[in-house]
């Protein structure tokens, strides 16, 4: 008789165990990391809140595809809470910005918040600082009013930032258009400089078209203040770039290095909570139904064959689109379509240990049913209910993944399924994002596979009969 | 263990074994026909396709009315005694479970209306014509991937027997592991990228090219063409596992008395193999085609929807999509399992007929 103990120790002495095993502890540890930095509503308060993403850039490649070749420009965020300098009651906000890429922005955003004045609102200015010495407006605004039975001091956008996309401001292209046509090519077309304003900001004119400038800009934030204790708490400029952290960003600019460390502890919950559920669930009903026999046999055999072969996917698609897309759920449908196979085969090893002269001695000497099955027939079957347990954990994760690839994921938690699936209703398979596709695939790969590689080491220790079937 | 060729099949022996399988998968059919009809009437869905039918009935019957009777009260009154008695008809005055029966057969004949958007090609809106119209094409990706993946296992099952230990076999058998972690409709996507996008070899999406081309045969090589990705995803991520099972089973049998004494006597290596390997390693081979027939299945869902391949799996995916059709989801279920009931059944049927054993002894019982 083997024991749980040496089971593991031999498994350790087996490559594809080992690897399993050394795997397996790299994704538990990160998916603890997880877990302890990042919020608990992670996925219906930042993932699922479009708000929270719109200063980044929309489906752009990780940063380093940089390196085999093209210079996109990388993503900056310039942020500041107190004015550079004053001069007067102008405070000014300045970020240099050395620009050194050979594709202009993708966007370029300005944001103010935490606003505070006394009497009269302050007035704001956006100004983009050329390497050529020109100077273009792109915003200009004054904060809201005193409201009628307010009073001072106002507090202004401190729960949302003033935001403004000034790729798109008439007053920017305006600016841009009067500059460059003094400067470079009296022949410039308004409408292209509106059409690529980025490019227009941030380049000079060639021959008619625009070429990026490379050198040191400065954006600044101007605010004309009424009153020296008048202050404006954040201000921040967003140039978007054209590549975007470790691994990219979706279609609506989230960061997809974020959603998919996210979806590692839920894709190893999965796993493990339905491969042990639905493994305690089999081996009760199997030993039950081995030990006690009669009726209680026939009836759970009958349900067991009745469940084994139902065709899971197409039920499993019908219960969750009935009952509602919640996960709990879909772990739950996933439980009770799994434990059938391993009653069957509990029930044939306890029929067969039933007999043994260990269990019939046991039974002499007056032992109880409860006693017999705990001391007697558990121990015995253990090691291969372990394998099981194993062995069920890939199917789980994969059948989660298919769901939420068709679209029945919980909304409220991302899942590697559910990236996918965004992924492939919007086109990025067609236009190519490998980003958005690839690696979320990869990793329910790679999560599975650590339970595979385990599993693979247990087979011929637990039995040289056990072998992946179906 | 002597030679088979002298067996008959006594068809009687047979069917007593596969009626007793046959019950089974009835009990399948029922249980899914009855869970289907308890979650749509514990939903009040069903309420809703009736009410829905009602009040057409009832739109339909106010334009006729209103040519005659011109008192709109009178019209409001004739119509409202009309609604209650649609309603008594359809059973919507009584609680759900009690028209559990009805809904079974509406679900067994696909009687469940209209679906909202999707429409057949013929510009049907009855669910039944639209899932009848996409059951072919089904079937057609189906089959041809297990009757490969079969095929392709046998072959190189029984090839590698032959070299156990050797890289190859290794090489399958890490293949057979990786497969079970491999999300079939994944790797349909990677296929896409590859042989689509990067390499412009074969067309990723539909069953036919836009517009088909004239002529029967000219056609038939376009599905083909269409079929080679959505087959090869199909085919690739099961047949790993197939080798791997085939050249174990191959092995076992290999080494057992029979097939030594009959190579002692001298029998050539061929018919060995196919009379004394082969024959006893068939049964076997149906039963990992049976227990694999589920995971096809759904594999086949997800990639008909990766493919744009115009069956009922992709009927799944547009069905959940925008607005859900839920006359369109029972139905598909109900034939996906369906389809799963009559395919297990033929491979049963196969099995019996392939195993002798089941046909003396009084066993149903087969190898794990």
């Amino acid at each position: 008789m083997r024991r749980l103990p040496d089971v593991l120790l031999e498994l350790w002495r087996s490559a594809p165990g080992k690897a399993g095993i050394v795997l397996f502890a790299l994704l538990l540890l990160t998916a603890g990391y997880v877990l302890l930095t990042f919020p608990t509503d992670f996925g219906s308060a930042r993932w699922s809140n479009p708000a929270l993403w719109g200063d980044y850039p929309k489906t752009a490649p990780p940063v380093w595809t940089n390196s085999f070749g093209a210079n996109r420009p990388e993503h900056r965020i310039l942020e500041a809470r107190t004015p550079t300098r004053t001069d007067g009651n102008v405070q000014t906000y300045v970020f240099p910005l050395d620009y050194q890429a050979s594709q202009p922005p993708t966007f370029l955003s300005f944001s103010v918040g935490d606003v505070t004045y006394q009497a009269n609102p302050p007035t704001l200015e956006a100004v983009l600082v050329r390497p050529d010495g020109g100077e273009v407006r792109l915003y200009q605004t004054v904060i809201g009013g005193p409201q009628p039975g307010e009073t001072a001091p106002y507090r202004r956008n401190f729960q949302e930032p003033l935001r403004v996309q000034l790729d798109t401001e008439p007053g920017a292209v305006e600016a841009a258009y009067n500059f460059l046509t003094e400067q470079y090519d009296p022949n410039l077309d308004f409408d292209d400089v509106g059409r690529q304003l980025p490019f227009a900001l941030f380049g000079k004119v060639v021959d008619g078209g625009f070429v990026v400038l490379k050198g040191e800009y400065r954006l600044e934030a101007r605010v004309r203040v009424d009153n020296p204790q008048d202050s404006v708490g954040l201000v921040r400029f967003v140039v978007g770039g054209a590549v975007y952290g470790l691994m990219g960003t979706d279609g609506q600019g989230r960061d997809l290095a974020q959603g998919l460390l996210f979806g590692l502890p839920i894709a190893l919950a999965i796993g493990l909570a339905v491969s042990t559920l639905s493994t305690l669930l089999g081996t009760a009903l199997g030993l039950l139904s081995g030990y006690a026999g009669g009726r209680t046999d026939l009836f759970i055999q009958r349900a067991a064959d009745i469940v084994n072969n139902v065709p899971t996917l197409p039920l499993l698609i019908f219960m969750v689109f009935v009952l509602g897309p919640k996960l709990w759920l879909i772990l739950l449908m996933l439980i009770l379509f799994s434990w059938p196979g391993l009653t069957i085969l509990v029930r044939s090893m306890v029929l067969g240990l039933r007999s043994s002269p260990e269990v019939e001695a046991a039974r002499a000497l007056g032992s109880s049913t409860g006693r017999i099955i705990t001391y007697h027939l558990f121990p015995h079957i253990a090691p291969f209910i372990f394998a099981t347990l194993i062995f069920s954990a890939p199917g789980a994760i994969l059948a989660e993944a298919g769901l939420s690839f068709i679209g029945l994921g919980d909304p409220t938690l991302p899942t590697w399924g559910q990236i996918l699936e965004q992924g492939f209703r919007t086109g990025a398979v067609f236009n190519g994002y490998w980003w958005w596709i690839i690696p979320p695939g990869l990793l329910i790969v790679i999560t599975a596979l650590a339970f595979m590689l385990i599993s693979l080491g247990l087979e011929p220790i637990i039995n040289p009969r056990l072998r992946r079937e179906a | 263990m002597t030679s088979f060729t002298s067996d008959r099949l006594p068809t009687v022996d047979i069917l007593r074994p596969l009626l007793l399988r046959a019950v089974t998968l009835f009990g399948v059919l029922i249980a899914v026909l009855v869970l289907l009809a308890v979650s749509l009437g514990a939903t009040g869905f069903s309420d809703r396709i009736l009410e829905a039918t009602v009040g057409e009935e009832i739109r339909g019957l106010r334009s006729s009315l209103a040519q005659t009777i011109r008192d709109p009260d009178e019209l409001e009154k004739t119509l409202q005694t009309r609604a209650a008695e649609l309603r008594a008809s359809y059973g919507l005055d009584r609680p759900w479970w009690v028209r559990i029966p009805g809904l079974v057969t509406k679900v067994l004949t696909l009687d469940l209306g209209d679906a909202r958007s999707i429409r057949s090609y013929s510009g049907s809106t009855r669910i039944a014509d639209i899932i009848l119209e996409r059951l072919p094409n089904t079937i057609l990706l189906l089959t041809t991937s297990t009757i490969l993946v079969a095929l392709i296992g046998i072959a190189a099952g029984v090839w590698l027997s032959t070299r156990v230990g050797s890289r190859i076999d290794r090489f399958v058998t890490y293949l057979a592991a990786i497969s079970n972690a491999l999300p079939t409709w994944w790797l349909g996507i990677l296929l896409i990228l590859l042989f689509t996008y990067q390499l412009r070899w074969l067309p990723s999406e539909g069953m036919y090219s836009v517009p088909p081309p004239e002529g029967g045969l000219a056609r038939f090589l376009d599905l083909l063409w269409h079929s080679v990705l959505p087959v090869m995803t199909l085919v690739l991520v099961s047949i790993g596992p197939s080798i791997y099972s085939i050249r174990t089973l191959t092995l076992n049998i290999a080494q057992e008395d029979h097939v030594n004494v009959a190579r002692a006597k001298g029998m050539p290596e061929r018919i060995v193999l196919w009379r004394h390997i082969l024959r006893v390693a068939a049964p076997p081979i149906v039963t990992g085609l049976i227990l694999g027939l589920a995971g096809s299945l759904g594999g086949s869902i997800l990639v008909e929807t990766i493919f744009n391949w115009n069956g009922m799996g992709r009927l799944y995916y547009d069905a959940i999509a925008g607005t859900p059709d839920e006359g369109l989801i029972v139905a598909l279920t109900f034939m996906f399992t369906l389809i799963y009931v009559l395919a297990r059944l033929l491979l049963e049927f196969l099995y019996l007929v392939l195993d002798p054993r089941v046909r003396y002894e009084e066993t149903t019982g087969r190898p794990a």
